[in-house]
């Protein structure tokens, strides 16, 4: 086995076998996923609420509108298409269902045998398919009874698609926990490596033909195999626990990862530097971290923050980097253009890169 | 790169100098070790014995002078010794959560050529505890373990920096033993230490190192016979027997004294003692543990330096 893959799989042993970065790293965030998933879980999931447009004003319109009113768990508001889907945007509504002019007209011709069915629009969110789902469902179960059977039918649902800017908490949340344990995987790497040289093993290792850069390597790699890890557990709690859509490319997402980890590996590598003792480098991880934690967005929006915060959140790197995955993973808005983000996380790992390497102590 | 003969010093250290600072760790030293020999570097703490072997080890650079380990300038070229030499550091460098296999098994994949896990192991007496982790080890096996390490690529020439500190007796003397048999197997060996007896019994040679010299140098029996034609009368410390009426009596030729005994330096002890106990008695005294012996190491460094070299 090369030094590299053997040294890389010592470390993944040596992490695997050390229960606090084990929990810090893996656990920790399943902990602030299950927690605030279930307390922003609230009522909304179980009722379907429905933007009614009735530009129609028939008697067959309004009878359509009972029989959506007395399906279980659906609740619809009345408004004009215009407001309506601006509520759907903003998420007040789920989806939008308009009944056209000529609705009515339609219906009596299609019940009298001349003419096709008539159609109604329905707008969904293509990105919350279960939404979706729940929509069709209850929008077959009307027509059904309308249609009682007919062929062919009276009236057919016509998709509209609306992307809506508004994702759930937990969508939002997701994403951007995993940002925050990819920063984590990364900057508590200098906690072993201050540890291994006040142990002296950098120094050990220094006096056998092993190189530098394969030291590095394997920490390299190993950290991004944690990070995958924590990329699978996270997004797979997600969607298998809170119904998270993931709209976009996992692969990508996947480059955003690996990305922010090595940008933030080399943060760790800085910290490492300046710090002399393990209890040092635990101090220093804690103070980086914190801020970054709560001022990069991970919680709730930069926009929802003060100009000034706001200001520090533009500095952060990790707000670059669960924007990027929050783009990616669930169409969330977006806080700067993707290259931007990219662009961000690559120059704190140049420039962390450059001091840890002007810096960093072996012995 | 050169090449020395054969038969010719594996290490040769011409004026080697390093500064920390305000602190002139290695000031100016000499010496050679010669191929499968027990050389060894003996002093207190801070006497300049672990910066010197690191320098000599690749892992830090002289201020001045020339070092050549195994007819390599290590100043310039330490990538070049490196898969030759096996190096144990003050403490057991060991990953905490490793086990022993393990351990072995990644040290052994840094070597382009080297022994199978099993010998290394049987050889460090490791083989029972092949399954415990670093962590859980005795100081005595952590201690093997790394010696154990440093002997994965079949080395020429093996470095140990204070192998036995902190170690129980019997541990020590299992250590001992390991380092007997790097000499066995045609291994040249250079160890610091402090202890006096670890380096009467390893060592073919050593040097006395204080403040960043070296104070003297040759086999045991040279640095006694050179410092010592005397024997040595020892007996515990006895209040009421001025150090200036030993000294006047019969073949004394110097009186050292500490805190717990008293040395009188002699040509001939049978008349030294007699005298001493004469004295003694016309005061009502009686010496405790009297005893003659040789002069030892011990004595050496007490007289190049002034003080004990006692922990």
């Amino acid at each position: 086995m090369t030094p590299l893959l053997a040294l890389t799989r010592a470390n993944i042993r040596s992490y695997t076998r050390d229960r606090a970065a084990l929990f810090w790293t893996l656990a920790f965030p399943l902990i602030f996923i299950f927690m605030f998933g279930f307390i922003f879980q609230g009522g909304n999931q179980s009722q379907l609420k429905l933007g009614w447009v009735d530009q129609d004003a028939s008697p067959a319109a309004t009878q359509l509108r009972q029989a959506f009113a007395a399906q279980t768990g659906t609740e619809l508001t009345d408004a004009p298409k215009d407001d309506a889907l601006a509520k759907m945007r903003q998420g007040d509504v789920d989806a939008v269902i308009v009944v056209p002019v000529g609705y009515g007209e339609g219906v009596t011709a299609g019940a009298a045998g001349s003419g096709g069915p008539t159609s109604i629009l329905v707008f969904t969110d293509p990105s919350r398919s279960n939404l979706v789902a729940s929509v069709y469902q209850a929008v077959g179960a009307v027509l059904g009874v309308v249609n009682l059977g007919g062929r062919p039918p009276l009236v057919v649902p016509q998709a509209e698609t609306l992307q809506t800017e508004n994702l759930t908490f937990i969508s939002y949340f997701v994403p951007s926990m995993l940002g925050l344990s990819v920063m984590q995987v990364g900057i508590f790497a200098a906690i072993p490596l201050v540890a291994d040289r006040e142990k002296l093993i950098l120094k050990r290792l220094a006096a056998t033909p092993l190189k530098r850069w394969q030291l590095v390597g394997s920490n390299v790699l190993m950290r991004l195999l944690i990070a995958l890890v924590q990329t699978v557990i996270i997004v797979g709690v997600g969607v298998a626990a809170f119904h998270v859509e993931i709209t976009g490319s996992l692969l990508l997402a996947l480059a955003f990862v690996a990305l922010g980890a090595m940008a933030f590996l080399a943060l760790g590598y800085v910290i490492a530097s300046f710090a002399k003792t393990e209890e040092a480098a635990n101090g220093m991880t804690s103070v980086v971290q914190f801020p970054m934690m709560f001022l990069s967005g991970t919680f709730f929006p930069i926009a929802a923050m003060p100009d000034f915060l706001q200001t520090v959140a533009r500095l952060i790197p990790l707000t670059y980097l669960a924007d990027a995955l929050r783009q990616v993973m669930v169409g969330g808005a977006a806080f700067a253009p993707l290259y931007v983000c990219a662009a961000v996380l690559l120059a704190w790992l140049v420039g962390c890169f450059f001091v840890a390497s002007r810096t960093f102590r072996w012995q | 790169m050169t090449t020395i003969p054969a038969g010719g010093p594996v290490i040769r250290v011409r004026g080697l100098t390093k500064r920390y600072g305000d602190v002139q760790a290695v000031d100016g030293i000499d010496f050679d070790v010669a191929k499968g020999e027990i050389f060894g570097l003996l002093g207190p703490n801070g006497a300049g014995k672990t910066t010197t072997v690191e320098i000599l080890e690749g892992l830090r650079q002289p201020d001045g002078g020339q070092v050549s380990v195994l007819g390599v300038d290590v100043s310039h070229d330490a990538d070049a010794i490196k898969p030759r030499i096996g190096v144990s550091l003050q403490t057991a460098a060991l990953y905490p959560k490793l086990t022993v296999t393990e351990l072995i098994d990644l040290f052994r994949s840094f070597y382009p050529t080297s022994r199978s896990t099993k010998e290394v192991m049987d050889a460090l007496e490791l083989g029972e505890r092949h399954d415990a982790r670093s962590q859980d080890l005795s100081g005595g096996q952590r201690q093997r373990l790394a010696v154990a390490l440093s002997l994965v690529n079949d080395p020429e020439l093996v470095f140990l920096d204070e192998p036995t500190t902190g170690l129980d007796p019997a541990a020590r003397r299992s250590l001992w033993d390991i380092v007997e048999g790097l000499k066995a197997d045609g291994r040249s060996v250079l160890l610091t230490t402090h202890y006096m007896e670890e380096a009467e019994i390893l060592c073919d040679r050593l040097a006395i190192m204080d403040h960043g010299r070296i104070l003297e140098m040759g086999t045991v029996e040279q640095l006694v016979s050179k410092h010592f034609q005397e024997r040595t009368v020892r007996f515990d410390r006895l209040d009421g027997l001025a150090r200036e009426e030993l000294e006047r009596l019969p073949e004394v030729t110097s009186v050292k004294e500490d805190t717990n005994e008293v040395l009188m330096y002699t040509k001939d002890p049978g008349r030294t003692i007699g005298a001493l106990l004469d004295l003694a008695d016309s005061r009502g005294l009686e010496p405790q543990n009297l005893g003659i012996r040789r002069a030892t190491l011990e004595d050496v460094f007490l007289d190049l330096t002034g003080r004990a070299l006692r922990d």
